[in-house]
């Protein structure tokens, strides 16, 4: 095997009549084969009154469909042995299901079945929306949830990523069973959607049988623009939060350019820079793995310094202008305003000298390295190849690594000072109560 | 099935100075490799006054080691694309590295580095303290921590291993130096007692001969031996924890269990999968979060180690539902003790968790992670192979008695923390 290089597996696309896209990538060693249907809706496509549409909608398609009662979801997957679950995000909604290689007919026809008739009963959503609101309340818990949620209201003023995926509470408390059938209806369907099956499954029987289930639903799934378009900030933004917790938290957002900007890969290596963490591709854990990366520029000059416990940055291509955003939890006994000084002069002196040709060089080397082994195993396979589908197209991994591997030094140094504008930036403060709890 | 698991059968070789070496073949198609180191190094081996000396030692072991400093180690890692990471339990310490399969070797060699020849360096045991204070009021501020912390303090007596998080408090790591995480990683990073997993392609021949070559040199051979004082089980009764301020108040049931040696493992196993473990199939899922929409949350676990164990039940809910929820909880576990598992409900449970084995093969991480435990629980290298047949022995009033002894809610602890409005 070749050290460099994205290693995907090979693939037949096909596109149905009703604008299902497919992709079936056949893994004869695979004991496992794992299905993934990813729908290119989020809480980009909600609006104030229905935060947390798209959430909630995800919850429901395991709450019964003409075919499979409540329950029977779950208890067709888990007793095969199989595992299953889903997710929301701001552009997109994913549906996953992996179960040993002689039952793909199960994944298939859950699929089939709730992409265009999942129940979402009144009954059903009455009694989800306690849940909702319980899975809302848990990252409550966390100040880290509360000052993202914070700073992404503070940072947008029109554009739907001003709210998280989970809803604003308010919402979740008012939204009716008919709206969220009225949004399913509308924005679920094969025509906005991306059916992934990978592993051990023979490609042409496969094929017949996506066919066979997918083919005579309705060309329904609207992929629609998001219309509002979030004007300049004109000025800084801050917010002071205050609650329990352990030490005071800080988080800093700045906007940042789209999924198809040409500065993607020039914001991308900034972001490995800075937190360390390589994304796209990185070795072993994913790109939502959390470790430390004591070569990163925030952890040496904030960490080691003695002047928080953890500092990193964090940006994801998204389909429309976000925020790159660094974080820091301050050493016990340090101050928020020396914290913040510490991590101004960090992106300061990036945004003045740009990377040195020693971190560019151990970029490039963990970018290889990350996607030689970035394909392991049907489950991480298929996440890939809908991440990228999803996105645009599975190619678009392919590019990200050829120009990732081809930004200069320079092109870094540009994108740092057009991202890190102190008139741009958002910054929210977590300041801890101290309390620890009476026995 | 047997052949179909192939790749999950652990061969031992021969012990190196008291030191096991396993290699299990990497599962089909895989470009990775893994190993771990497993040592008597856990936090019930902690000095007395010193609580947070062996989770402190295990985290400073990827912050240095041979002629590599923490940044030059990051480095040596990051070119080969390889991870190392540190795992501390009340038992046991381990460390793995994960990379490509085609380093195996030279990524084994940083491994004996990292296990044998930590820097321990003042200044990152200076970082790593801070970052340990700030876990600790973590601990103690954070509901879900809080109450884990609390149940477990309720069910163990002073001194034994498994009562703490292994974090100690201010003053306990205080008073660590340099010099006393090298004395206990000399006394506990030993060959004695002490596993190698290896889940390679390479042969076992070879993986013998390397780890020959690489862990020849331990300062220690003696197996050190944890103590665990006995419990005495008492009646049940509940803690309360007010955390005024947060959203969510998280409740916990449990008590002291059995070790994964005990005849009844495999009953209380299932037991546990029926209550809480097998996900969306159990009762707990089903009964409190899909039938009553009071928690996002519900499950169970069964923490069966080598010589211990507990269990515990967890949920999560608002600051009024509890008052619903822990009665419900309550129930299904005196249900589980009462009454006898329907055949029906038992068959769907143990053949998901049999079904589930080959999704384990999807990757060299999952493969090892099993292969990490059978090692660890000195297992026979088939154990995978002759686990079905054991889970498919278990019948409904096995369940029932091995509730009795490794989930028994007549000694169990309550405990709620977060914000207990009303209570």
């Amino acid at each position: 095997m070749s050290r460099s290089g994205v290693h995907r597996p090979k693939l037949r696309s096909l596109t149905l009549a009703n604008g299902l896209r497919v992709l079936l990538a056949p893994d004869p060693t695979s004991p496992t084969v794992s299905v993934w249907v990813w729908y290119r809706v989020g809480s980009k496509n909600e609006w104030p009154g229905i935060t947390g549409a798209s959430h909630w909608v995800e919850h429901m398609l395991f709450e019964g469909s003409p075919r499979y009662a409540k329950g029977e979801i779950d208890r067709a997957v888990l007793k095969v042995g199989g595992e299953l679950n889903a997710f929301t995000d701001t552009d997109f909604t994913a549906y996953f299901t992996t179960v040993p290689r002689d039952h793909l007919s199960v994944p298939l026809n859950i699929e089939a079945d709730r992409m265009t008739r999942a129940a979402i009963s009144d009954e059903e959503v009455a009694r989800e929306r306690t849940v909702i609101h319980s899975e809302r309340e848990g990252n409550e818990n966390w100040p880290e949830f509360r000052v993202e949620e914070e700073l992404f209201q503070l940072a947008f003023r029109v554009h739907p990523y001003r709210w998280d995926a989970l809803g604003r509470r308010r919402d979740i408390e008012q939204m009716t069973a008919e709206q969220l059938r009225e949004y399913y209806r509308r924005f679920y369907g094969p025509k906005n959607a991306v059916l992934v099956v990978v592993g051990g499954f023979d490609p042409r029987t496969t094929e017949t049988e996506v066919r066979r289930r997918f083919s005579k639903l309705p060309p329904w799934g609207d992929n629609v623009e998001v219309p509002d378009i979030e004007p300049p900030a004109a000025g800084e933004r801050r917010s002071t939060l205050h609650g329990p917790g352990t030490t005071p938290y800080l988080q800093v957002g700045w906007r940042s350019p789209a999924l198809t900007d040409p500065a993607t890969p020039a914001t991308l290596v900034l972001d490995t820079i800075l937190g360390g963490e390589s994304r796209v591709f990185s070795a072993g854990m994913g790109w939502r793995g959390r470790r430390e990366h004591p070569t990163a520029r925030l952890y040496r000059a904030l960490v080691d310094k003695g002047l928080a416990v953890r500092a990193t940055s964090g940006w994801n291509p998204r389909f429309y202008p976000s925020l790159f955003t660094v974080q820091a939890q301050a050493a016990p006994g340090v101050s928020l305003d020396r914290l913040e000084r510490a991590l101004d002069r960090v992106i300061e002196r990036l945004s003045r000298d740009g990377p040195t040709s020693k971190e560019m060089s151990e970029v490039r080397t963990r970018i290889r390295r990350g996607a030689a082994l970035a394909y392991e195993g049907a489950t991480t396979t298929g996440f890939r190849l809908g991440y990228f589908a999803t996105l645009r197209s599975v190619t678009l991994e392919d590019e990200l690594y050829r120009s990732l591997l081809r930004v200069s030094s320079r092109a870094v140094r540009a994108q740092a000072q057009a991202i890190f504008r102190t008139d741009s930036r958002v910054v929210v403060r977590y300041e801890p109560t101290g309390e620890v709890g009476d026995e | 099935m047997s052949e179909k698991l192939s790749p999950l059968k652990i061969e031992y070789g021969e012990e190196i100075d008291g030191l096991t070496v396993a290699r299990q073949p990497a599962p089909a198609g895989v470009a990775s490799f893994s190993a771990t180191y497993v040592g008597p190094a856990g936090w019930g081996f902690d000095p007395v006054a010193e609580g947070g000396t062996a989770r402190v030692a295990n985290h400073l072991l990827t912050s240095g080691a041979g002629r590599y400093d923490r940044r030059g180690l990051a480095r040596v890692l990051d070119r080969a694309g390889a991870t190392l990471t540190t795992e501390c339990a009340p038992e046991s310490a381990e460390v793995t590295i994960w990379g490509p399969a085609a380093d195996w070797k030279k990524l084994l060699g940083l491994l004996a580095d990292v296990v044998l020849k930590p820097r321990f360096a003042s200044e990152d045991l200076v970082r790593v303290l801070r970052q340990v204070s700030e876990r600790q009021l973590r601990e103690l501020s954070q509901p879900a921590s809080r109450a884990d912390r609390e149940l477990l303090r309720a069910t163990y007596p002073e001194g034994h291993p498994y009562r703490s998080s292994g974090l100690g408090d201010a003053r306990s790591v205080a008073r660590l130096t340099p010099e006393k995480i090298r004395r206990f990683h000399r006394g506990h990073y030993t060959s004695g007692d002490a596993v190698l997993v290896v889940t390679s392609s390479a042969h076992l021949p070879a993986v013998e001969a390397a780890a020959r070559h690489l862990f020849s040199s331990f300062a220690e051979r003696r197996s050190p031996k944890l103590y665990l004082p006995p419990v005495r089980p008492r009646s049940a009764r509940t803690l309360k924890v007010a955390l005024p301020g947060r959203s969510q108040v998280e409740i916990r049931i449990g008590g002291d269990s059995i070790p994964r040696s005990d005849p009844e493992y495999a009953a209380a196993f299932l037991a546990n999968e029926v209550l809480g473990g097998r996900a969306q199939l159990s009762r707990l899922f089903q009964r409190v979060r899909e039938r009553g929409g009071l928690v996002y949350h519900a499950s169970s676990e069964l923490e069966a180690m080598r010589f211990g164990g507990y269990w515990a039940v967890g949920a999560g809910t608002g600051s009024e539902r509890w008052k619903k929820v822990v009665p419900l909880l309550a129930k299904e576990l005196e249900q589980m003790r009462l009454r006898d598992v329907a055949p029906s409900e038992l068959r769907q449970v143990r053949e998901s968790a049999i079904g589930e084995i080959p999704l384990a093969l999807e990757s060299t991480s999952d493969a090892h992670e099993l292969a990490v435990d059978v090692t660890y629980q000195r297992l026979p290298g088939d154990y995978l192979f002759g686990w079905p047949a054991e889970l498919r022995a278990v019948r409904p009033r096995d369940v029932r008695a091995a509730v009795d002894r490794a989930m028994d809610p007549r000694h169990a602890v309550t405990v709620l923390a977060g914000p207990l409005s009303g209570s």
